[in-house]
């Protein structure tokens, strides 16, 4: 069996948070705006490319939460040396910030991304209106990524 | 540092920084848990009305405008309302299909079929209840179209091709007389009310009694359907019929009280399951002498200034219409209310409903208007609901 020191262990735990989270909080966003979607679609078929549009704005969080959890990866784990406890423990902080934020702003997107598909479907001209109220969700999710970032440049992970 | 929190960690009582984590750790996941299932719980709720409410809305905007209608009403003839109407896929499929107010009542009836089969699992059986409705108009129009003496293809511009009896809508259309539609209906819900309502009206002639015992076990049973609310939507569905009762049984005493009916002639049709007129409050309305009396006796009521308002207009008329339109329009407005309320869930369709209702009707409103001879475009928008 390979030996993994523990604070290795701490770092793959933070990047399956970071990924975990975000990813659970993204899918059921993207499932929400792609429930409106379809509905809408089959309503008029031109919304189609709007519908699309909307349901791939949840995406983001997991892309932030897989980046985080790549960089983890790739700067602990695959750096075959063992990890102090402590930078373990700052991993499990830059995997929890951006798998929380993710898991909250990507649902909150998928909501407004579904009820906006409703409203473009309803009036078209909603639909600028509609990404722009989509796109607010996303802040949380930038947050979550830039403490990330910002905990594994200065807790020793990055640089 | 690392010695600085192994120390700090064994100076708490933990025996080594590993049995430390793993407690830290199970704290964590309880903490994760809960924050994720709380998390969770609103929006999967809402999750089941995604796809209906895109589809909902989608038709909320085909609605026609107060300029649509505005155009409707100043076309010259019926034959340029229904030129318009084939302007709108919505309608057109149904305008060349059947007469026009067949094909606006058809394009309703599918309103009200697509909501059934769309709507989460909680509330469809209240909805499918709701499709009933057509059952009943289809066994009214088939009952005077008899004693009229319309042949089977006059009756047949009068039914609507939509409801649970659909099966059976060929054979009622052919039975030569009441007796064996009667027949026909056999084996179905409406036998016990049909049996008793339908001597009632071969011997007076009016239509009001077997009207007022099919709308009777229609609302009965659609209250009975959304008495127990599992959740807020179906809480919201539970007000939406609720006021639908409460107006139907405040349209029957008020009718009666016109005609001067008393308690025993008009307890039979009433819903006593009210809403927010319950039973007994029902009963003091039906004992009332006359219109004002009923009035009067709804106060403390959301119903007594609404119907205050009509109560001046029914005095210098005599008409009671200002109390009906009174009272439907209060659906309108619960409906309304919900569906501001309650975006993410029951809401829309419920307005949906309302609104396309409103829409259908105003249509047939348009449509007769154009039929008779001297009513003016000014008219017409003044008969509007």
């Amino acid at each position: 069996m390979v030996e993994v020191a523990l604070g290795t262990a701490l770092a793959a735990i933070g990047a399956g948070m970071a990924v975990g989270f975000a990813g659970l909080g993204s899918g059921l966003g993207q499932g929400i705006a792609a429930a409106g979607s379809v509905g809408a679609v089959a309503e008029d078929e031109d919304m189609f490319a709007r519908g699309i549009i909307f349901t791939a704005l949840p995406e983001t969080q997991a892309i932030y939460g897989f980046l985080i959890a790549i960089l983890l990866m790739v700067f602990t784990i695959m750096a075959n040396k063992a990890l102090p406890v402590t930078t373990g423990l700052v991993a499990i902080g830059a995997g929890a910030a951006i798998g929380f934020a993710g898991l909250g702003s990507g649902m909150g997107q998928g909501i407004t991304a579904a009820s906006s598909v409703g409203a473009v479907v309803e009036n078209e001209d909603m639909f600028a209106r509609g990404i722009i109220f989509t796109a607010l969700s996303e802040t949380q999710a930038i947050y979550g990524f830039l403490i990330a970032i910002l905990l594994m440049v200065f807790g020793g992970i990055l640089g | 540092m690392a010695e600085d929190l192994t120390s700090l960690i064994t100076g708490l009582g933990f025996p080594n920084i590993e049995a430390f984590l793993a407690l830290m750790f199970l704290v964590l996941a309880i903490f994760g848990v809960i924050v994720v299932i709380s998390t969770l719980r609103p929006v999967l709720s809402m999750f089941p009305y995604t796809y209906p409410n895109a589809r909902v809305r989608a038709r909320i905007g085909r609605i026609f405008n107060e300029k649509q209608f505005q155009e409707i009403i100043e076309a010259g003839s019926i034959e340029e309302v229904k030129n318009y109407l084939r302007g709108y896929p919505d309608y057109a499929k149904y305008i060349d299909q059947y007469p026009l107010e067949k094909a606006l009542d058809t394009q309703l009836a599918e309103n009200y079929d697509l909501i059934a089969r769309i709507t989460p699992e909680n509330s469809r059986a209240a909805f499918r209840f709701l499709l009933k409705k057509w059952d009943i108009k289809n066994i009214k129009s088939i009952i005077i179209a008899k004693e009229a003496g319309l042949t089977a293809e006059e009756t047949i511009d009068l039914i609507v091709p939509f409801g649970d009896l659909t099966d059976k809508l060929d054979a009622l259309i052919d039975a030569d007389n009441i007796n064996e539609i009667l027949n026909t209906m056999e084996g179905t819900e409406y036998t016990p009310i049909l049996e008793d309502a339908i001597p009632i009206y071969q011997e007076t002639g009016k239509l009001l009694p077997l009207e007022a015992s099919l709308d009777k076990y229609l609302l009965k049973n659609l209250l009975t359907t959304v008495a127990t609310p599992e959740d807020d939507n179906t809480s919201h569905l539970k007000t939406y019929v609720g006021n639908m009762v409460d107006g139907a049984n405040l349209k029957i005493i008020l009718r009666a009280k016109v005609d001067g009916l008393k308690y025993e002639d008009i307890e039979p049709y009433m819903i006593s399951a009210g809403y927010q007129i319950r039973e007994w409050k029902l009963k003091d309305l039906m004992e009332s002498e006359d219109v004002a009396g009923v009035v009067n006796g709804l106060e403390g009521t959301e119903y007594a200034p609404l119907l205050a308002e009509a109560l001046a207009t029914y005095n210098e008329t005599g008409s009671i219409s200002d109390f009906e339109i009174a009272l439907d329009n209060n659906v309108v407005e619960t409906a309304k209310k919900i569906s501001l309320k309650n975006q993410f869930g029951i809401g829309p369709m419920i307005g949906f409903l309302s609104r396309k209702e409103k829409e259908i009707k105003n249509l047939k409103i348009i449509v007769r208007g154009k039929r008779e001879e001297g009513f003016t475009p000014a008219m017409i928008k003044e008969m509007l609901v």
